[in-house]
């Protein structure tokens, strides 16, 4: 049976075919492997390619899972189960230029008014996570057109905590 | 001795020392705020107090309540880790006021030296030499932004409470200054409850290097030698190792004099820690006393053979010192790597989450200091280490394919870790060679990704994966009653 991975924008279909219980012959595009496996538990597989043993530790949702091997992880994707986890990832790559904390944060200092305009790379808005702060800054020279947090407050992923009015690049002359 | 001691703190050092405790027979308090709740320290304590809100001021910050949980429960004396109420003379002094032991140097030793300012004083009087910079806190930006002038940029913003490279910030131009006062003095306001900060000329490429002391309460003082922990990010130490690639013989018994000097000075009681930079030249600078037990303890434990919380206890009973200086010998090698919930591609930025699934390594030499476990959600309220991975070898090159052998071995899923990054910085040539100044990081490792060479293996795992976990839904939903199917008979038609 054939698995479609998504690198980047291309994707890449590996062949896989059962051999005999836990044993697979796997064609990747390049070259053929002699794949044995054995499911230790749900996170753990050790499995052995073309004679070398390597364990793998699964975890996250179906369709875009985290692999761990020797210590690195990999994000595997698949084409074919994980478009709808994609399309809200696309959703948000669409929109790069939205203020929004990367994880679970607290909002300390809100660094801007409305109708202040910015240029790219004004600091908005500083959060703490975990005791760090960090500095959230415009992605591009525009106008504060609506503030939507105030301080102490917990904000999410996705939440757009400030918003920006992009100064338009052909404004008309007034 | 004791017979029942408060542990005011969380994770992994709240563990270490409970373990200590368990082995000399002392009764273990735990105290915890909700979201702590299936927190290690819990789970292994003999009796925990719930504080509250996980906001650290309503809990592990908040003094009267820890109080009132060791007089409740009986202990005698309050061990605060590190972080948190560590180095906190107030509650020190609350401690001693309310008949209760606080593992820990006396509270007036604490305020003196915990305000970097008057410890900067009181080792210019006692000749002991420190960097350039200024000798009194100061909160007004404008006048800090005078002194940085005056000093010369790059300067260092330091929180005078601080510790653990909170509220520190690196400023390298005048227009960066008033901004870097806010957010440095807000981060330390924060983090210790005073938002006081100061300024120190920066140093372009020390090394750091601590020395590791025990006092008890009859002027008794030595060194447990050295650690050098000069590979930072965010100026937090991530690699530290003892001894230090560049320690002479001559240089340790100098710098080791001058801790020593430096705990007399304060009239230092219990363990502490006297750091301090190395500059290129040989000559080193007193950098500050840490008046608690470090994060990197481990690493002196290993190769002296000596228990710190243990003497730490002693002394705290009133025991009078052991060791006698030239006892004191390290053997071999250790290096210890913090592990901690963070992703090493997006800067490091903090990464809470539910531990799906975790193994920790293990072999001669490896010691995990672990303050998590599988099915464990990291909360995003704390400070993010999961644990301290030391490896101990004959020597240091040893000690260093022992800690990468580790790493490699070591799994936590679910959330980022940096144990690719700190691999890859165990095998730099520049580790290796022992060039390792606080700059290490942004020097050799700037835009630092993965070698991601085992990807066509992590896609045959996900096949795998994916063909065990439809076998499991079959057999769950009861598809094949009576003989439990295998993959490709079991498979739908779903693939082509």
């Amino acid at each position: 049976m054939n698995y479609r991975f998504k690198t980047g924008e291309e994707t890449l279909t590996f062949n896989a075919d059962p051999i005999k219980e836990n044993q697979l012959k796997v064609f990747t595009g390049k070259k053929t492997l002699d794949v044995r496996y054995t499911v230790i538990n749900d996170h753990h597989v050790h499995c052995v390619v073309d004679g070398v043993g390597i364990n793998a530790f699964i975890s996250g949702e179906k369709g875009e899972r985290t692999i761990l091997i020797r210590g690195v992880s990999y994000v595997v994707s698949d084409a074919d189960l994980s478009a709808q986890t994609r399309k809200g990832a696309r959703d948000l790559t669409k929109l790069p230029q939205v203020i929004t904390p990367p994880m679970p944060s607290v909002v300390v200092r809100i660094m801007v008014a409305e109708g202040d305009s910015l240029q790219r790379g004004d600091g908005v808005i500083v959060l703490t996570a975990m005791k760090m702060e960090t500095t959230l800054t415009a992605p591009f020279p525009g106008r504060v057109a609506g503030i939507n947090v105030s301080v102490g407050e917990k904000v999410m992923p996705g939440k757009i905590l400030v918003d920006i009015e992009k100064e338009a690049e052909d404004a008309p002359a007034k | 001795m004791f017979q029942k001691i408060l542990i005011a703190n969380r994770g992994e050092i709240a563990r270490r020392i409970m373990n200590t405790c368990r082995e000399m027979g002392v009764a273990t308090v735990a105290v915890y705020s909700d979201v702590d709740c299936r927190a290690i320290h819990v789970l292994e304590a003999d009796q925990a107090v719930a504080l509250g809100d996980a906001e650290p001021a309503a809990s592990y910050l908040n003094i009267d309540k820890i109080i009132t949980a060791a007089k409740e429960s009986g202990a005698e004396a309050i061990h605060p880790g590190y972080g948190f109420l560590a180095e906190n003379a107030d509650f020190a002094e609350r401690c001693e006021q309310n008949g209760l032991i606080f593992i820990g140097p006396p509270s007036p030793v604490i305020r003196e030296l915990g305000d970097k300012t008057v410890a900067r004083q009181t080792m210019i009087k006692n000749g002991v030499p420190v960097i350039p910079g200024m000798t009194s806190p100061e909160s007004d930006p404008e006048t800090i932004a005078r002194e940085a002038d005056r000093l010369g940029y790059p300067v260092l913003i330091k929180a005078a409470a601080g510790g653990g490279g909170k509220g520190m910030r690196v400023v390298q131009t005048h227009a960066e200054i008033r901004e870097a006062c806010l957010s440095a003095a807000s981060e330390a306001a924060s983090a210790f409850g005073n938002g006081s900060i100061y300024l120190e000329k920066y140093l372009a490429r020390p090394r750091h290097i601590e020395f590791q002391i025990l006092a008890d309460r009859y002027g008794n003082v030595v060194h447990l030698l050295e650690r050098e922990c000069s590979i930072q990010r965010r100026h937090q130490k991530i690699i530290e190792e003892t001894p230090s690639p560049v320690m002479t013989p001559e240089l340790r018994e100098r710098m080791g004099k001058a801790a020593v000097a430096a705990a007399r000075a304060s009239g230092y009681v219990n363990a502490g820690t006297v750091e301090f930079l190395l500059d290129a030249d040989g000559s080193f600078y007193f950098l500050e006393v840490n008046t608690r037990l470090q994060v990197e303890h481990p690493i002196t434990e290993m190769v002296t053979g000596i228990d710190i919380v243990r003497h730490q206890l002693a002394i705290a009973a009133g025991d009078p010192l052991t060791l006698v200086q030239e006892q004191i010998q390290g053997r071999g090698h250790a290096i210890e790597c913090r592990i901690y919930a963070e992703d090493p591609e997006q800067g490091f930025y903090p990464s809470p989450g539910k531990i799906t699934y975790m193994k920790e390594p293990s072999g001669p030499g490896i010691r995990n200091d672990c303050g998590v476990y599988s099915g464990f959600q990291v909360p995003m309220e704390y400070d993010p280490i999961l644990s301290k991975l030391i490896a101990h070898a004959e020597n240091r090159d040893a000690a260093i394919q022992r800690m990468i052998a580790a790493l490699s071995s070591y799994v936590i899923a679910g959330i980022r870790t940096a144990i690719p990054f700190l691999i890859d910085v165990l095998r730099s040539e520049a580790f290796v060679a022992g060039e390792t100044f606080t700059d290490f990081v942004s020097s050799h490792f700037a835009d630092w990704k993965p070698e991601r060479k085992d990807v066509d293996i992590a896609r045959i795992a996900y096949i795998i994966d994916d063909l065990a976990s439809q076998r499991r839904t079959k057999n769950f939903s009861g598809a094949g009653v009576g003989v439990p199917m295998s993959p490709w008979q079991s498979l739908g038609n779903w693939r082509r």
